[in-house]
């Protein structure tokens, strides 16, 4: 009788196995969507881009420039009438009328070489009237305010979203729960606090690339770095009023992703200057400049925080206001108002709430989807303002946040009632693991120590029907292909969903491959690789898919044997019989079935599991309220701590030990679940230390490593430990559900209690730069 | 704008090419030899994705002229195992998590073959030191360092 | 708007046979030629659109470029093409100059200091170039090759502005020297990034004393301040305090406090000129106080 292979019975789920990427990765064999071989017909692109945050285009000349030996096609707005979006269709491939940030794409060139593209690029003339531009969300919602988007009201969008046609606002999200007049009065302490958060940019190592060819027949193939295959074969096709079977999305091993491959950023301009070159393929990547500002960014955030409690720190009224300062364009970005909007207390039960949530067009660099998805932004006030509140009535932050953080039935801001969650203890892992309460002594005279502690919250940002789906596919010696159109992205799904494959079918875990690069002519549907959804939706699909073979397989098996299939089972790739001890191997019978008695015949053929997996609870909001019965899928929370040192001579950080906890229902894979809370917290850190796009104007007056910095090897804490948390997730895989986003949620207001722990005083908005440190505590009289 | 015909060693192997003036070096071995694992990052020296060793250092391949290395001897990613061995450093990068999406993990071998060839005994610090020019945006360094640390008690057995 | 090429613009590569050959051509084309070493700069500058050039003369291994030398009668010469690491690693230039090794690893990474070199990075002529206090203060001398051969320049009449130097067309520095350092003597390079390492410098600190029987207070300092004016920036008045008085926590403060009032920072991307002053204090009194102790021991 084959006995499991180790003591855990869901094997290899819950095992951390290596990643099965790791070997192509680690000889340089993996291929990224730059690494592709198109031999010497392959055409480079380069992108003519505004100069100016707001302009109207009078005239686009592409004369000169395409009377350039070597140049093989361009292409301009006027070519190209259909609008992207994925949540509002807000934007044209290429400006035609006007053009709404610095880098906004006007033309795009397709040449022989990369050089040649540049110097045609150079050489198209645009003629723009400057109009002034909307540099500042508060500003955005007056009325002098330049109109961003004047065709606003014809825009179209989901019901879900409320824009406000003539004015800047492009969705509002609205709770209005209890009476929170009324609650304020109760309080015996209340906290008000304005937080601007910069934008910041993603900063994949791996810059966009996309190649784009576009056949004499009409099909268009897409060859690109992406989180979102489907998603963007979706929205291109119908920009481009083609069906969405004439668009091939090819997607390899993206270099990181964080949100910036998702949706369609610059993919779409590879697409229409395809059209041009007769069914060459073309080539456009980003340089790092153009990737700082010219793709998605994280959008910023001017946030209005008033927050009370009673005498014994009970939380009664929550009352804020988001701005987002969203970018020159919405479609993405308006959900994350919304998101913010449904989430906006934090991870907190509290009976009064008013919040407007607001995204308001401006003309800076396209907000997009970013690690977090508002809750990084959202919460760098939340979590300073409740340890301010905590203080004003002399309670411990840890104390307040046991007392009031969501547990299971609460009833939170929507109205939802709060699932089994294991934030509490998450929270009094962290405090144990950080040592809460006791005083460190600083480790020089020049430093002084604090420790500080944040919590966090975050569902799905999605539609209500976002799906996935799946296939299971065998190979004549039992190994498996399995068909996803989710994608990896360093964040480790194809090792995750293998696992799954690996337990739920009986086979080992070396016996499944995923089948990459994903194909949307192949693969099977997936919505996106975003929102920290796939191990929970994906995984759902691909766990079903693998019983769909495995009851094929054991359906079969029965039949032959004349068993009960309840007395059989596939371990290790054979099938058994508990009852009769009978094995057979997986090997050949799921390809050529088994033979009938004395070969009179066959039964089965080959094996296809599949799977399907979409949420069917999600119902709307109150437009008004923002109240409804399940807003979203489900939460994920957490906790981090720091304990950190300021110098201050220099004002510099330093963190001493960090320490994070999540409760991810179930680690299919402990130590990769373990390494995004590790590399979350280096991201999210590094946000809380160095990262602001600083726009002037409307221009990013840093667009390149040597002014925005980031985490390198030597910033990052001495000591860091990750605890996983497990409260099963229903309907979860295995009870599984997300962490991706999560572990840079907490980070940045972690560090700011931090700071006051230490220093005694806030240092304003993010990022707490040496200099910011230092100069507040010059201000303040702690330094002189 | 002129041709040069450079002959240089790249992974142990003889090569002759015919490159433009400007051609990077990082352009010549993703281009011209067809040898991807080495990546473009950002072109300006900043991220280390594109790091390679040239006559034995760790230098960052999209600053170097192509024109320059007649002469020299380059080792890329794809020559850090012998006849499909993996060496050391892959194994333990692999092992111990420091892959995540994989795109600075060539520029992070590379540097850390370097470290473990001139300093087989790197501290702690020594090691973060090295790694600050390779950027990583994925794992946090903390698996990266501890695969360092691993490969070379490896290799001191 | 970001002009960056996506690599580096069209040029043409020319590797002159000799010093002679390349500061003729160099002559000859004046304003579309340039020497380039390590090119951790130019290429950088020229990606950026900041320096368009039509050739790029690689002066690398022309005679006296690649040599360390090190007599215990003269002293040190660091041929111009010799990089960071090596210099950061020679057992010569750690024993005898340990402030030019430890300048040198400060600067960016390991794999840009395989290539960059101090002479570029004296030629760069930026404010915040990391070697050039640890140059100025051991008493640097350049050795230049132009049209009319060889001649020397002095660091301290070197630097006229941000990017510009003494230097016209036809030169190319060849070497580096420094005199035989006194007996008793130390050095730190103190340097404030954003980054831990790797940064360029915010606010950067040289200090180099030794033992002089003639000053005050028996010791002699030098200082040198990195991107806090348009050139590196010595602070004479500082110095003068510091061997004219006896050193002690009082001196050292208005030492650091003199350093502070004599410097003209500007607020830029990394950082503000108020930031800026207050670490000249703290950090001229830090880095003092530590050469000191050494110096002292």
């Amino acid at each position: 009788m084959p006995t499991k292979q180790s003591d855990n019975p869901i094997a290899p789920v819950g095992d951390s196995v290596v990643r099965l990427d790791a070997r192509a990765k680690v000889t340089g064999s993996a291929i990224f969507a730059d690494d592709f071989q198109f031999g010497p017909n392959l055409l480079h692109a380069r992108v003519v881009r505004s100069p100016h945050p707001m302009a109207l285009i009078k005239k686009v000349d592409t004369s000169e420039a395409e009377s350039m030996p070597g140049v093989k096609g361009i292409v301009t707005g006027k070519d190209f009438d259909g609008m992207l979006g994925l949540y509002l269709t807000d934007r044209y491939i290429l400006c035609r009328d006007r053009v709404r940030y610095v880098g906004d794409a006007v033309a795009v060139v397709a040449a022989e070489t990369v050089e040649i593209a540049e110097e045609a690029v150079k050489k198209v003339k645009v003629e723009y009237e400057v109009l002034p531009p909307v540099l500042d969300p508060e500003e955005g919602i007056k009325p002098s305010a330049t109109v961003v988007h004047p065709d606003l009201g014809n825009y179209a969008y989901p019901n879900f979203i409320f824009p406000e046609a003539g004015t800047n606002i492009a969705n509002r999200f609205k709770v209005r729960k209890g009476d929170v007049d009324d609650g304020f009065k109760k309080c015996a302490a209340i906290v008000e606090r304005k937080y601007r958060v910069p934008h910041i940019q993603h900063v994949p190592i791996e810059p966009h690339v996309s190649v784009a060819k576009w056949d004499e027949d009409g099909h268009i193939t897409l060859w690109t770095s992406s989180q979102s295959p489907f998603a963007q074969r979706n929205l291109i096709a119908k920009a481009l009023h083609v069906s969405q079977g004439s668009v091939e999305v090819i997607a390899p091993y993206v270099g990181g992703g964080f949100g910036a491959k998702a949706g369609v950023s610059m993919e779409s301009l590879a697409v229409v200057v395809a059209s041009k070159t007769k069914g060459r393929p073309v080539k456009l990547v980003l340089t790092r400049e153009e990737e700082f500002h010219a793709a998605f960014c994280r959008q910023g955030l001017v946030a209005f925080y008033k927050m009370g409690c009673d005498k014994d720190g009970n939380l009664i009224a929550v009352d804020n206001q988001y701005y987002w300062d969203a970018g020159a364009y919405t479609e993405y970005g308006v959900n994350i108002t919304r998101a913010s909007g449904y989430s906006s207390t934090g991870p907190y039960r509290v009976p009064n709430v008013r919040v407007d949530s607001l995204c308001v067009y401006t003309n800076h660099p396209v907000g997009g989807p970013m690690r977090g998805f508002g809750m990084p932004e959202i919460h760098v006030g939340l979590e300073q303002c409740m340890d301010d509140l905590a203080h004003e009535i002399k309670m411990d932050p840890y104390e307040f946040r046991k007392k009031n953080c969501v547990k299971e039935g609460d009833i939170i801001v929507t109205g939802m009632k709060m699932h089994p969650t294991g934030l509490s203890k998450c929270i009094d892992e962290v405090a144990k693991a950080i040592d809460w309460g006791k005083k460190e002594p600083a480790t020089a005279p020049n430093k002084r120590r604090g420790k500080g502690m944040a919590i966090m919250w975050k569902a799905p940002a999605m539609p209500p029907n976002a799906g996935s789906s799946a296939e299971v596919k065998f190979n004549e010696d039992g190994t498996v292909d399995v068909a996803i159109g989710g994608q990896e992205l360093g964040q480790g799904t194809f090792t995750v969903m293998a696992q799954m494959v690996a337990s739920a079918l009986g086979i080992p875990y070396e016996w499944v491959r995923i089948s990459t690069p994903i194909d949307t002519k192949f693969s099977p549907y997936e919505w996106q690789t975003v929102a920290s959804r796939l191990t929970w939706s994906m995984g759902n699909a691909v766990r079903l898919a693998a019983l769909d073979a495995r009851k094929q397989i054991i359906d079969l098996v029965s039949k032959a044997w004349n068993e009960d299939p309840n007395n059989l089972d596939i371990r290790n790739g054979v099938v058994v019989s508990y009852k009769t001890e009978e094995t057979l191997p997986l090997k050949d019978t799921v390809i050529y079935g088994i033979p009938k008695e004395n070969y009179n015949g066959w039964m089965g053929g080959p094996v296809v599991g599949r799977g399907s997996f979409m949420p069917t609870y999600v119902t709307g909001l109150d437009k008004d309220t923002g109240q409804g019965e399940r807003a979203v899928v489900h939460y994920t929370t957490g906790c981090q701590a720091v304990d950190l040192e300021v110098d201050i001579e220099t004002g510099k950080l330093d963190i001493i030990k960090a320490v994070s906890a999540f409760d991810v229902g179930k680690a299919i894979n402990p130590d990769m679940v373990r390494g995004q809370m590790e590399g979350g917290f280096v991201m999210g850190m590094s946000t809380g230390y160095f990262e602001a796009m600083r726009l002037k104007g409307g221009v990013m007056q840093n667009p390149s490593f040597v002014d925005y910095r980031i985490a390198t090897s030597s910033d990052i804490p001495q000591k860091i430990e990750s605890i996983i948390v497990e409260v099963a997730q229903d309907d979860g895989p295995w009870g599984a559900r997300g962490i991706g986003e999560h572990s840079m949620v907490p980070t940045v207001p972690a560090i700011g209690n931090a700071i006051f722990d230490a220093i005694g005083i806030r240092v304003g908005d993010p990022p707490f730069s040496a200099e910011k440190v230092y100069l507040a505590m010059m201000d303040a009289g702690i330094v002189k | 704008m002129s041709y040069h015909r450079i002959t240089l060693t790249v992974n142990g192997t003889k090569e002759q090419v015919d490159v433009p003036s400007n051609m990077t070096l990082l352009r010549m071995i993703r281009e011209k030899l067809a040898l991807t694992g080495t990546k473009n990052g950002c072109a300006a020296g900043e991220c280390g994705a594109c790091t390679v060793l040239m006559n034995g250092e760790p230098v960052n391949s999209c600053m170097v002229l192509a024109a320059e290395c007649d002469g020299a001897n380059i080792v890329t990613v794809e020559g850090l195992a012998k006849d499909h061995q993996l060496d050391p450093i892959q194994e333990t990068m692999m092992s111990s998590g420091g892959v995540q999406c994989g795109f600075c993990t060539p520029g992070i071998l590379v540097t850390a073959r370097a470290l473990l060839d001139r300093n087989p005994n790197p501290s702690e610090n020594e090691i973060r030191e090295a790694l600050v020019g390779n950027l990583c945006r994925c794992t946090g360094y903390i698996r990266i360092i501890d695969a360092v640390k691993k490969a070379s008690h490896a290799e001191a057995r | 708007m970001n002009n960056s090429h996506p690599a580096l613009p069209e040029f043409e590569y020319m590797k002159p046979a000799s010093l002679a050959d390349a500061s003729k051509f160099l002559a000859e084309h004046p304003t579309d030629a340039r020497p380039f070493m390590g090119g951790t700069d130019t290429f950088v500058r020229m990606r950026d659109g900041l320096l368009p050039m039509h050739t790029m003369v690689d002066v690398k291994v022309l005679e006296g470029m690649n040599q360390i030398k090190f007599d215990s009668a003269t002293g040190l010469t660091i041929g111009a093409a010799v990089c960071m690491n090596k210099v950061a690693s020679h057992p010569d230039i750690r024993k005898y100059y340990p402030l030019l090794s430890q300048a040198a690893e400060t600067v960016a990474s390991y794999q840009l200091r395989s290539r960059a070199t101090i002479c570029g990075n004296i030629c760069n002529a930026s404010p915040a170039g990391d070697m050039i206090g640890a140059c100025i203060t051991m008493g640097g001398l350049l050795t230049v090759h132009g049209v009319n051969g060889f001649r020397k320049e002095s660091l301290t009449t070197f630097f006229l502005g941000p990017g510009k130097t003494v230097l016209k067309p036809g030169d190319i520095v060849t070497s580096i020297s420094f005199p035989l350092l006194p007996a008793k003597s130390a050095g730190k390079y103190r340097k404030l990034g954003r980054n831990t390492l790797s940064d360029l410098s915010i606010v950067g600190v040289t200090v180099f004393a030794y033992a002089d029987a003639k000053a005050a207070s028996g010791y002699k300092f030098k200082l040198a301040l990195a991107s806090v004016a348009p050139v590196t920036f010595v602070p004479v008045k500082a110095e003068e305090i510091l061997s004219g008085k006896a050193i002690n926590a009082d001196s050292l403060e208005e030492a650091a406090q003199a350093a502070m009032d004599a410097v003209t920072p500007i607020d830029d991307v990394r950082g503000s000129a108020r930031y800026r002053k207050y670490m000249v204090r703290n950090l001229v009194k830090e880095t003092v106080t530590e050469v000191w102790k050494q110096l002292t021991k």
